[in-house]
């Protein structure tokens, strides 16, 4: 352990530790552009400089090692006057053309000049020109005149993906980051460049232009694309009053999670986000027309249908398709309802198939929630359908939110001959058709609840976005129905939020009892 | 027949003076006021490009008056509802008929009155018309069924009522003064000349009473000052469920009134028709000058002299209407029991006691 | 009753004040009636459709997009002014322009005057002095609102 004086701030670090991490631990912060924490220190930017006591010139707070009863200065008034030099050459070759540059508004260059710049400009020649738009990749340009050669990019694609697509060529004034013989930086992680990117040097075509990132609202959730179950921020525009946008979400960040993803997520998940818009269902569809019904009185000639069978003594032939879309609590509520109480007999899933998975973070399931479906207790293998959907007088289906993912193929003949068909669905799907009434179901971005990853941690997620029109969680309808049914009443009434049955999972299933993030 | 005749011509022409003269009224106020505020006021009303100093102004009221819906809410006494306005009016119309423009117009031997109806007891008719037009204020505000039209309706009789015994008070020192109730007598008797060169006007005679008389009479117009019945635009009153021609009605008779406060004042204490040293054959001086006229000059002068006083209070109360903010209705009712009465009832012991020791 | 007869005299003064208004405007509206040119006017009134006031240099009025030399709209579409904006008037979407220079164009731009204060902090805000309101227009009232929803071919004039 090491004893160290930052600003008169007393902290203790390991041995071994640099004084920035240092200094961020003690809650200051030291400005930095090429250092990430996912990296070995570079010191090529010469932002960090801080003072040491007893040295004769400013060190790189980025990569100089405590040493104990060290006493580092981060605001004294040579470390300013540094800074400052160090911003007025970095933007004497910039083009400061914030005005059209994503990054403004979340751009270190920007906030460093607002915080330790604010100088006026001495520098009145003709700036360098460089190319201001070169595609670097499938999803990113490159712009050399913003570039300040942090080198973060070129580090990310030889540490992490190992592609090493990018380098820098030329040496001073002329160095600038290009990609290898012309090829493009293609891989499923591409798409992270532009985030790390410090500046506005690397962008995202899919953000391009789209909005200013100030108009965003940036809130956490978990990517659902594969079982991974990534940490991703869900970035959303909250609209103006009087004119209407296309879209609400305008484009998905990562989210640190050292166990899970680290700092990084795939493009799959980056990308893949127009599902949380497009196409949505938000109003319930009773026999293919909009239905004036209130949720209560929907829930009412549900939990009706379930109970006639149930009271007939015939809920065997009710059955159940599931999809890992849906959360632990969500899962378990299922279970504790049509297992437990009702005892159907008759659930399966229908999950979408597997596809390839790469060897970093996304793997080959493609729903969410596979493990902790597993670790409930249901069994996932698909069923043999016709069987199945023999004599079958109740079916409730729950559809995936991505078109196209799963073959419903096997239900379509059977379904004109079930007595009353039920869909939960996020999408308008051309199989809603097919089904008597259909409900519509939040995303798993705009509830609460929890998921278990391929490697079986279990990560709790809360809202990103407001449900869209009529839209219901689906525990909160699964809740309302057991209520309705009036087979177990005070058990359901005690679920008032997922975190309630999360507790009363934590006591029936000894796996979720256990700390698996 | 020849009676009924030129009776009916005179009606004619009485109205036709009131009403233009009240219409004009619309005019001048709004013209006044803008002189008054560095305005110029309404100008552009035009037949043809047109425009004479806004002049058309008030007919284009009248029309757009006319065109508007005439709204007659559900919850009124209709009948009542729609009677109000016209009592209102009438009482005041009927008012003119007593007043004389001069004295007489000798036509063909025949002598002509410039007078409606003489009545013996004119004044006390005037006064009775006048008091009887609150009936259309209360009306209004009743039949309204609106609560604050009824509140407003009750603002207004309680002020009116008021003020009507000041008027009144104020009045007695006067045909104290000139021993008649007959309009036409009182203006005769102020043609007499005090010391043989000042008229006895009533202003002379009668400072005090004029004052009175004139706050008094202020407050029946319900006129800025004392408009607390209904203030158009922040006090909620007695009309506020009328609209259209009714509504103008009742507005068209707050000028009207303001045209018989006027010709009252002039009647009563600046001698009516009377010029001064202006008699039946012509001027006569008091230094000893004269001037002979023929009788139809003398005439002419007389109902010049009569209309020009006229027009001059009209102006003077237009005045007052844009100078003063209105008074709170305590102090209005102060104003008319604590300071009006009191002080006419001085004036009336003042006068009898000046009167009996000067015989 | 010293109290009283001090409201007397104000009451009195108040009328005077009023008389001489009236007295000195009717007197220069009786010269001009004869034609007599006078340096002060009997009214301040400015007779509008047909007399208009100059409008100060600084006057905020209708706004216009500059154009840049070829013609395409000064504004990069950097979403300052729909920032700025109180009424939040303004919208604004952004197409990419062929030029590298210049990368950013609107391809929507529009202001909902019927929302705008007309406050000005768009020209403040804007980095490109794209938007100004210096067009001294102030007679472009509509019978209905959606008329009053510029767009960038209206604004660029
Ligand atoms: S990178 Fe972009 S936002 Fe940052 S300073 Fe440069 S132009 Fe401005
Ligand atoms: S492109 Fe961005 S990340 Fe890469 S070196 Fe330049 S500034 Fe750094
Ligand atoms: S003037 Fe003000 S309110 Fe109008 S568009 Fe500009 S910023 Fe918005
Ligand atoms: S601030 Fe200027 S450049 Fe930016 S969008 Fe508005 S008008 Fe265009
Ligand atoms: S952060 Fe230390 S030199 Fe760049």
């Amino acid at each position: 352990m090491a004893k160290i004086l930052i600003d008169e701030r007393e902290c203790d670090v390991a041995e071994g530790t640099t004084i920035l991490k240092a200094a961020e631990s003690a809650g200051l912060q030291i400005p930095h552009l090429c250092y990430h924490k996912a990296f070995m220190p570079e010191g090529s930017c010469r932002m960090c400089l801080v003072e040491i006591e007893g040295l004769p010139k400013l060190e790189l707070a980025c990569s100089t090692q405590v040493r104990d009863g060290m006493k580092v200065s981060t605001k004294s008034e040579s470390v300013i006057e540094a800074r400052k030099g160090v911003l007025e050459c970095l933007l004497a070759d910039h083009p400061i053309d914030c005005p059209i540059c994503d990054k403004a508004g979340e751009c270190k260059l920007q906030d460093y000049y607002e915080e330790y710049g604010l100088f006026e400009s001495e520098f009145n020649e003709e700036k360098e020109k460089r190319q201001k738009k070169i595609e670097i990749g499938k999803n990113l340009l490159h712009d050399q005149e913003r570039c300040v050669l942090c080198r973060r990019c070129v580090r990310f694609l030889d540490e992490v993906t190992k592609t090493r697509e990018l380098g820098v060529f030329q040496r001073g004034v002329h160095a600038e980051v290009a990609t290898y013989d012309g090829i493009l930086v293609d891989n499923n992680y591409s798409g992270n460049l532009a985030e790390l990117c410090p500046v506005g040097a690397i962008t995202d075509k899919d953000f391009r232009f789209k909005t200013r990132t100030w108009f965003l609202q940036s809130r956490e959730s978990i990517c659902t694309l594969c079982s991974r179950g990534c940490n991703i921020y869900v970035e959303s525009h909250q609209g103006f009053s009087r004119f209407s946008l296309p879209k609400r979400v305008y484009r998905i960040q990562t989210r640190e999670n050292q166990m899970i993803n680290g700092f990084w997520i795939c493009d799959k998940g980056r990308y893949d986000y127009s599902y949380l818009d497009q196409e949505r269902l938000d109003k319930i569809v009773v026999n293919n027309s909009e239905d004036p019904q209130s949720w209560q009185e929907i829930t009412s000639i549900v939990a009706g249908e379930i109970g006639r069978l149930f009271h007939m003594k015939r809920s065997s032939h009710i059955g159940l398709i599931l999809q890992s879309w849906l959360s632990n609590e969500e899962l378990f509520l299922i279970d504790k309802i049509f297992r437990n109480d009702i005892n159907i007999g008759k659930i399966s899933f229908l999950d979408p198939p597997e596809e390839s998975s790469d060897d970093f973070l996304l793997t080959a399931e493609r729903t969410p929630n596979r493990r902790g479906a597993k670790e409930i207790g249901f069994d996932l293998q698909p069923a043999d359908w016709e069987k199945f959907l023999e004599d079958v007088d109740l079916l409730f289906v729950f559809a995936s939110p991505i078109k196209g993912d799963t073959d419903f193929s096997p239900l379509k003949a059977a379904l004109d001959k079930i007595e009353k068909t039920v869909l939960f669905a996020s999408h308008n799907h051309e199989i809603n058709s097919l089904f008597d009434m259909v409900l519509p179901m939040s995303l798993i971005a705009e509830k609460g609840g929890s998921l278990t990853n391929i490697v079986g941690s279990v990560q709790g997620f809360s809202p990103a976005l407001d449900a869209p029109g009529n839209c219901k969680p689906a525990w909160q309808f699964l809740v309302d129905l057991a209520k309705k049914l009036m087979i177990n009443f005070d058990f359901y009434n005690q679920f008032s939020s997922p975190e309630s049955i999360r507790e009363v999972m934590k006591k029936e299933i000894p796996y979720f009892r256990e700390e698996h993030e | 027949m020849s009676e009924w005749i030129i009776i009916l011509i005179k009606i004619i022409c009485a109205l036709v003076w009131f009403l233009v003269i009240a219409l004009y009224l619309t005019w001048v106020e709004r013209k006044e006021s803008a002189v008054i505020q560095d305005r110029i006021g309404a100008n552009r009303a035009n037949i043809w490009k047109f425009r004479a100093i806004g002049l058309f102004q008030p007919f284009a009221d009248a029309i757009k008056m006319i065109f508007k819906e005439d709204f007659t809410p559900k919850f009124s006494r209709k009948f009542l509802h729609n009677l109000a306005p016209f009592i209102s009016f009438f009482f005041v119309a009927v008012t003119i008929s007593a007043i004389p423009f001069g004295d007489v117009l000798r036509i063909g031997g025949r002598e002509i009155k410039l007078q409606v109806v003489d009545f013996n007891v004119s004044l006390l008719f005037v006064m009775a018309m006048l008091s009887l037009g609150i009936f259309g204020i209360i009306l209004a505000g009743w039949s309204s069924n609106n609560r604050y039209t009824l509140l407003g309706g009750m603002r207004g009789a309680a002020q009116l009522i008021s003020y009507e015994v000041a008027l009144g008070l104020s009045l007695i020192g006067l045909i104290l003064v000139y021993p008649s109730l007959k309009l036409s007598a009182i203006v005769h008797y102020q043609g007499e000349m005090l010391w043989g060169w000042l008229p006895k006007w009533g202003v002379f005679l009668q400072p005090l009473g004029l004052l009175i008389f004139f706050f008094a009479a202020l407050a029946e117009t319900k006129r800025v000052p004392f408009d607390l019945p209904e203030g158009e635009n922040e006090i909620v009153g007695f009309f506020t469920e009328y609209s259209g021609l009714k509504w103008g009605l009742f507005m068209f008779t707050d000028f009207m009134e303001v045209l018989i406060v006027a010709c009252l004042l002039t009647t009563l204490f600046f001698g009516g028709w009377q010029v001064p040293w202006l008699y039946a054959d012509g001027f006569h001086f008091p230094w000893g000058g004269e001037w002979l006229l023929p009788h139809g000059i003398v005439v002419a002068f007389q109902v010049l002299a009569f209309n020009l006083k006229v027009f001059f209070f009209c102006w003077l109360q237009i005045l007052i209407r844009w100078t003063y903010p209105r008074f709170r209705y305590d102090q209005v009712m102060d104003l008319g029991w604590k300071l009006l009465v009191p002080l006419s009832l001085v004036n009336i012991a003042g006068t009898a006691i000046l009167l009996s020791l000067i015989g | 009753m010293i109290k009283a007869l001090g409201y007397f005299i104000a009451i009195i003064k108040g009328s005077l004040i009023t008389t001489r208004h009236f007295m000195v405007n009717m007197w220069f509206h009786t010269l001009k009636l004869f034609r007599i040119k006078t340096k002060r006017k009997g009214a301040v009134t400015i007779q509008y459709p047909e007399e208009k006031r100059k409008i100060a240099s600084r006057h905020r009025s209708l706004h216009r997009l500059l154009k840049r030399e070829d013609g395409k709209p000064r504004c990069v579409a950097c979403m300052l002014c729909v920032t700025v904006c109180p009424s939040e008037c303004i919208f604004v979407e952004a197409a990419e322009d062929p030029d590298p220079e210049v990368q950013k164009v609107p391809s929507i731009f529009i202001i909902d005057l019927s929302r705008c204060c007309f406050c000005g902090f768009c020209v403040e805000a804007c980095p490109e002095d794209a938007i100004r309101m210096d067009t001294g227009q102030i007679e472009f009232a509509e019978y209905s609102r959606d008329k009053l929803i510029y767009d960038l071919e209206k604004l660029m004039g």
